[in-house]
């Protein structure tokens, strides 16, 4: 009799989750799914708002990458306007979001994984939190706190507040950078580099020991996508897309926001309420690719900023052409928090940063518009439409996390039929499956647009469909 | 980096859209008003506890903790101290307690502020929308006299060493709190804090 595993909720995910893993009558995996299991509904309750009100109203999809939605949505409604935001309104964006992301990173990194990291897949399920962090290594814990509160306090500096800061306008921001407020982020970069060195540090010695988790922790061929810049350096906040096949080769490059349907589609599955974008060219599921850090270190040529790009060159060093394990997804995320910090500081010295003008004004120039950026776990797109008044008739969101869906649940997969033998598993083993969808860092609540807290089930199904052990966090 | 101590934080939670869990919140900005200008006194109110905040509660000498009580009667005020966390919950990412953050203070840092409290006032409603319920409201005066009360003895306190007491220190008493402070827990003014008092 066949049988079936489920991990519900999933934890240390951000937002709800399931794992189902459906076993032959041999007691081997035949399949495995990871279930996004919470419905929003932001594209549908934002019809008939003003399209304005759209940032302010995104942002509240999620509390995590609300920066994100945001400055996707602010730039859906610029292209409605038809307007070029200043230049100095963009900088400050550029800053907004690379402090977002270094607080996100951070929080994914040193919260949600690094237990699994220090202590091991096996440990102690009990101690696996950031408790057990602070027992293992509670310097690299300490370095992990305050690259939080750095990423947290220039949004809250900036923004005035922490979590959905509401400075982001259509058209720009609402207040120009002071020289006090600059100068008090600069006096935070050099306790930043001296964390994020650290946390490099430590993932590099750390890594070795995972080395049966890289080989099977959603490691294989795929498409990787990403925003660039002209020079092929990493982008957040502006540039335009390119996607790149599993040997390198560019497939797709400058892919604007207003071409984004032209190339990437959305298909549905029956058991998650996360849709799975794909490149419509290859169709799907062939045309899945991957986003977030691994993807966009793959398609860049260099970062940009010095430390950087001498971490980009050990990367890359990891893999003939572009890395396929999901697994140094935790290690792009550092770099990307390294140069975060760089970037920040490299902005800050614009002669231009402390300018006052900082907002273009227009009204409804065009009746439809789209943006898109860069959010931590990768390319996120807004696209609206709107009746002459301006009030929103059509919303679409298309999200880093469903951009993802159909990677983890390959990496699940690879994961489940590894470890899973004769439909005997461990705590351990469930461990591991969860552990691949952590190296996404996804966020469900940003992906399916729930109330309560945020745990993963893991469920083991017989072949006729029977629940024959199920674990819930 | 060096942080540099706080001798009074008042830690605040609460979502201000969910009824009577906007407490925390709105008696922190009382207090805000109430002090406008008084360096010794740091004021957070965040919508829940996260574990970045064991760096702020690292800094304290003396800490405040605000907060509604889901399973009290409904406006009851309570003052209790309170200790770190022994038995740790297994999802600690977004949403923590007093103290779990006392305990993740200690861990991560190896300091325990010098006295530790939590004023709990208890919900009467937590639905969604603005405003208190009748027993919440009735109660936010007393609450709010309660936690200035606390927060002047809590200033004028004797003196105390320029760091947070290191946390072996709670160690050897066996407790997050050190008798000098059991003592000036018993001196509180007339209907403020006594240890584990319901006002």
């Amino acid at each position: 009799m066949s049988q079936t595993i489920t991990i519900d909720p999933v934890t240390r995910l951000e937002g709800h989750g399931k794992i189902t893993i459906q076993l032959n009558e041999q007691g081997e995996v035949a399949d495995a799914h990871f279930h996004v299991t919470q419905v929003r509904g932001f594209e549908k309750f934002s019809e008939g708002r003003p399209f304005y009100e759209m940032p302010s109203l995104m942002a509240r999809i999620c509390g995590i990458c609300p920066v994100s939605h945001l400055i996707a949505s602010a730039k859906a409604c610029e292209a409605i306007m038809s307007v070029r935001i200043p230049h100095t309104a963009a900088q400050l964006r550029r800053i907004l979001n690379l402090a977002q992301m270094v607080q996100s990173h951070a929080l994914s990194f040193f919260y949600l994984s690094s237990p699994d990291l220090l202590l091991g897949m096996e440990s102690d399920p009990a101690n696996r939190h950031v408790f057990g962090v602070a027992a293992a290594n509670p310097e690299l814990g300490r370095g992990g706190i305050a690259l939080r509160r750095f990423g947290q306090h220039i949004i809250e500096l900036l923004g005035n507040k922490r979590i959905h800061p509401g400075w982001v306008v259509p058209g720009g921001v609402t207040e120009p950078l002071t020289p006090e407020k600059r100068d008090e982020i600069l006096r935070m970069i050099p306790e930043a580099y001296a964390n994020i060195k650290l946390a490099l540090s430590a993932y590099k010695q750390i890594a070795d020991t995972f080395k049966p988790e890289i080989e099977v922790f959603g490691n294989f061929a795929s498409l990787y996508m990403g925003l660039v810049n002209d020079d092929e350096s990493i982008e957040f906040t502006d540039g335009a897309l390119r996607l790149i096949d599993a040997t390198g080769q560019i497939v797709e490059d400058g892919i604007t926001a207003n071409r984004f349907t032209e190339a990437i589609g959305e298909a549905v599955e029956p058991y998650s309420y996360t849709k799975f974008a794909y490149y419509k060219p290859l169709g799907y599921p062939a045309g899945s690719y991957r986003v977030g850090p691994l993807a966009r270190l793959n398609i860049v040529k260099s970062m940009g900023t010095p430390l950087a790009d001498q971490e980009l060159a050990q990367f890359k060093q990891l893999a003939g052409g572009p890395v396929q394990g999901s697994f140094h997804y935790h290690h792009a995320r550092l770099i990307e928090i390294l140069y975060g910090i760089e970037k920040i500081e490299q902005i800050l010295s614009d002669p231009l940063i402390l300018d006052k003008h900082v907002r273009a004004v227009a009204g409804v120039n065009r009746l439809e518009g789209a943006g898109q950026a860069e959010a931590p776990r990768g390319t996120l797109h807004h696209h609206y439409k709107v009746d002459e008044n301006g009030l929103i008739t059509w919303a679409n969101l298309i999200i880093a996390t469903g951009q993802n869906n159909n990677a983890m649940n390959q990496g699940v997969l690879q994961a489940a039929k590894h470890y899973i033998r004769g439909g005997k598993f461990t705590e351990g083993i469930l461990n591991r499956v969860e552990a691949v969808v952590r190296t996404f860092d996804p966020c469900l609540s940003c992906s399916t647009h729930a109330i309560g807290q945020m745990p993963l089930v893991i469920s083991l199904q017989s072949a006729d469909g029977a629940i024959i052990d199920q674990i819930t966090r | 980096m060096t942080l540099e101590p706080i001798p009074c934080l008042i830690l605040a939670c609460g979502n201000p859209l969910r009824e009577d869990d906007g407490l925390g919140p709105w008696l922190a900005t009382q207090v805000a008003g109430q002090f406008p200008t008084d360096a010794r006194l740091r004021i957070l109110a965040p919508q829940q506890w996260t574990p970045e905040l064991a760096e702020e509660v690292a800094r304290a000498q003396a800490i405040l903790f605000v907060d509604c009580e889901a399973n009290a009667t409904p406006g009851a005020i309570r003052l209790t101290p309170v200790e770190p966390a022994g038995e740790i919950p297994r999802m600690l990412s977004h949403q923590l307690s007093a103290s779990d953050l006392l305990a993740l203070s200690r861990d991560y840092y190896g300091t325990l502020p010098r006295t530790a409290l939590l004023l709990s006032i208890g919900a009467g409603s937590l639905e969604m929308r603005e405003g208190f319920s009748s027993a919440v409201k009735s109660a936010l005066p007393d609450a709010e006299n309660v936690l200035v009360g606390t927060i002047l003895r809590l200033l004028n306190a004797p003196p105390q060493p320029a760091t947070p007491r290191p946390a072996s220190a709670a160690a050897e008493n066996g407790s997050g709190h050190n008798p000098e402070d059991a003592a000036a827990d018993s001196d509180a003014p007339s209907g403020g804090p006594q240890n584990a008092a319901t006002v």
